[in-house]
């Protein structure tokens, strides 16, 4: 199957900066892939997240080299309207999102904006109210409603619009830690029970790892390193030393390893972290008992 | 109540029912009809009537307080533009005469023929904020098909009133967090502190703007061609439906203003000339 996003030879520059802000990325996401994308600030994050839907070049003055192609076609070919029912964006401030005067007017405004008829919104709404939990806020205004659940519905107004892909950029970055989880519960049962291409932007890697099928490293514009989640994350002294704190979890067992006392995979949840601490008290208690 | 960001709202209120566009009918001819009552008995009556009708509505009349202020100051206002800044006018009765400043009969007269206009007006404008929804308003212009783009360029400006006014109750508290206090301070000083509330609330706007600019672009949102291609689904007109009451309530409304202007001009009522007010502060004055 072709990548729904292929990206090749790509830089970006914007005007009166020294550096390019993204220089020669390649990269190619399959569909249905969840994708990380992590890195310090001013890594190039949001630059790429803006590219994937033609924000950059479209709203941003700069300089473009290389390709940026959803489904086969470069994003600047697209007709007005049409690559946001492809790829569909939620920022990160939850504010500057709320476009209308109710939660439920949020949710439609996509829809309207592409055209749908009342029977097929109602029935979009109606779906996504539902994955998301968002029912008892429908008629709430923007300002009686917590940052958290205005991301939720941020979420939900793209949702509505059903596009393949969903970038996410830094969505939890103005979210409290209940609100974070929240906002990954409906990530995690988008990626269970739909068959979107999800890409998450974000620093906080708790949430993000456990859902994450690949993972990108991007530093300084370039993108360093890129695959799956799990041997990704076996590049551990390299992602330190780029400034991306790992896991918890994961970082403990990391220790271990560098100090001899665990040889195996790195977990990517805590349950994983628990079974295997389990597993090796046993085999250590094994041992022990054997040699005793 | 609910707060809005144009006032409060009660929780239920049996004036729900009413479809917005009829809210707004009201609240556009009854501000008129002061336009057209010179006595200032008739629009104190104006006033009681929207009085019952906010009480009918359960709508809490201590809001009423909030704009006393605004009552007073435009009554103040008035009266010294009408009286002292009124101008010499020999044919007019003298009342009295302060500091050198003739007080014409006349001037007081209008000036409280010109508020007892106004008041009325306020109230009217009370009891629709006091009733509806930032919502409501969209509904009631989308529901007479003022064009989307006006609609939604209306909404817009609303939704930025709001996030100007949360980002400016952030920024005071991040000012107070810095142990800034203007408590017990001379005008002057608040107001020259208040310019450093300037400087973070642009910034944030400027950002706001880019953001709020590539959210609608995310969401497919384009002012090109609006203007010139309305069809477009209205997925909020469907939750609100013009019932038999709706017309019911429209008909009275237009019936009573066109009432009035027949009363008015055709049978010579609400005049000056019959003002019962009018005639007893005439008599008490000269």
């Amino acid at each position: 199957m072709p990548p729904i996003i292929a990206i090749s030879d790509y830089s970006w520059k914007y005007p009166h900066t020294e550096r390019p802000a993204l220089n020669n990325i390649n990269l190619t996401v399959e569909e249905g892939v969840f994708l990380g994308i992590i890195g310090p600030n001013g890594s190039g994050k949001t630059t790429l997240a803006y590219s994937f839907n033609g924000l950059i070049p479209g709203q941003y003055h700069g300089i473009k080299h290389g390709e940026v192609r959803v489904l086969g076609k470069e994003v600047e070919e697209y007709g007005g309207g049409d690559l946001p029912k492809i790829v569909g964006v939620v920022f990160s401030d939850p504010e500057a999102q709320f476009t209308a005067m109710t939660v439920e007017d949020e949710l439609v405004f996509g829809m309207e904006n592409l055209g749908m008829d009342i029977p097929e919104i109602r029935e979009r709404l109606e779906w996504v109210v539902n994955l998301t939990g968002l029912e008892p806020l429908l008629l709430k205004p923007p300002y009686e409603i917590s940052g958290g659940q205005k991301q939720r519905v941020a979420l939900a107004a793209v949702l509505a619009m059903t596009p393949r892909v969903m970038v996410l950029d830094e969505p939890t970055s103005m979210l409290d830690p209940i609100s974070r989880r929240r906002v990954f519960d409906v990530l995690a049962r988008l990626k269970r029970e739909q068959s979107n291409t999800i890409i998450v932007i974000e620093h906080s890697l708790e949430n993000l790892v456990p859902l994450a099928d690949r993972m990108v490293l991007l530093y300084n514009g370039e993108l360093l390193l890129e695959g799956e989640t799990q041997p990704f994350f076996q590049q551990m002294d390299m992602l330190l030393e780029r400034e991306v704190f790992p896991p918890g979890a994961m970082h403990f067992f990391h220790n271990l390893v560098k100090h001899g006392y665990y040889s195996g995979e790195l977990p990517l949840t805590l349950e994983a972290a628990a079974d295997y601490l389990e597993h090796l008290f046993n085999r250590r208690h094994h041992t022990e008992a054997e040699a005793s | 109540m609910n707060k809005t960001l144009l006032g409060y709202v009660p929780e239920e209120s049996p004036i729900y029912v009413i479809h917005p566009f009829v809210k707004l009918f009201f609240m556009l001819v009854v501000s008129l009809f002061p336009m057209f009552i010179t006595a200032p008995e008739w629009n104190s009556a104006l006033i009681i009537l929207i009085l019952i009708l906010m009480w009918y509505s359960r709508i809490d009349i201590k809001i009423l307080r909030f704009y006393v202020p605004i009552a007073i100051s435009m009554g103040s206002v008035i009266l010294l533009t009408y009286t002292v800044f009124g101008g010499n006018h020999p044919e007019f009765i003298t009342l009295v005469r302060v500091l050198g400043i003739r007080i014409y009969w006349e001037r007081v007269r209008d000036a409280i023929v010109v508020y007892f206009r106004i008041l009325p007006m306020i109230f009217t404008m009370v009891f629709f904020l006091s009733t509806s929804r930032e919502r409501d308003i969209i509904v009631a212009m989308r529901s007479i098909r003022v064009s989307f783009a006006i609609t939604y360029l209306f909404a817009m400006a609303l939704r930025s009133a709001g996030m100007v006014m949360e980002d400016f109750s952030t920024v005071r508290e991040a000012e107070q967090a810095r142990g800034f206090d203007s408590a017990g301070k001379s005008i002057a000083y608040k107001l020259r502190r208040y310019i450093m509330y300037m400087v973070p609330l642009f910034a944030i706007s400027l950002r706001r703007s880019e953001d709020f600019t590539n959210a609608l672009v995310a969401r497919g949102y384009s002012f090109t061609g609006l203007l010139r291609n309305p069809k477009r689904a209205d997925y909020i007109l469907t939750h609100y439906q013009f019932t038999l009451l709706d017309y019911i309530l429209t008909a009275v409304i237009a019936l009573s203003f066109v009432v009035l202007l027949i009363y008015r001009y055709g049978l010579g009522y609400f005049g000056l000339e019959d003002s019962l007010i009018i005639g007893w502060l005439r008599q008490l004055l000269i």
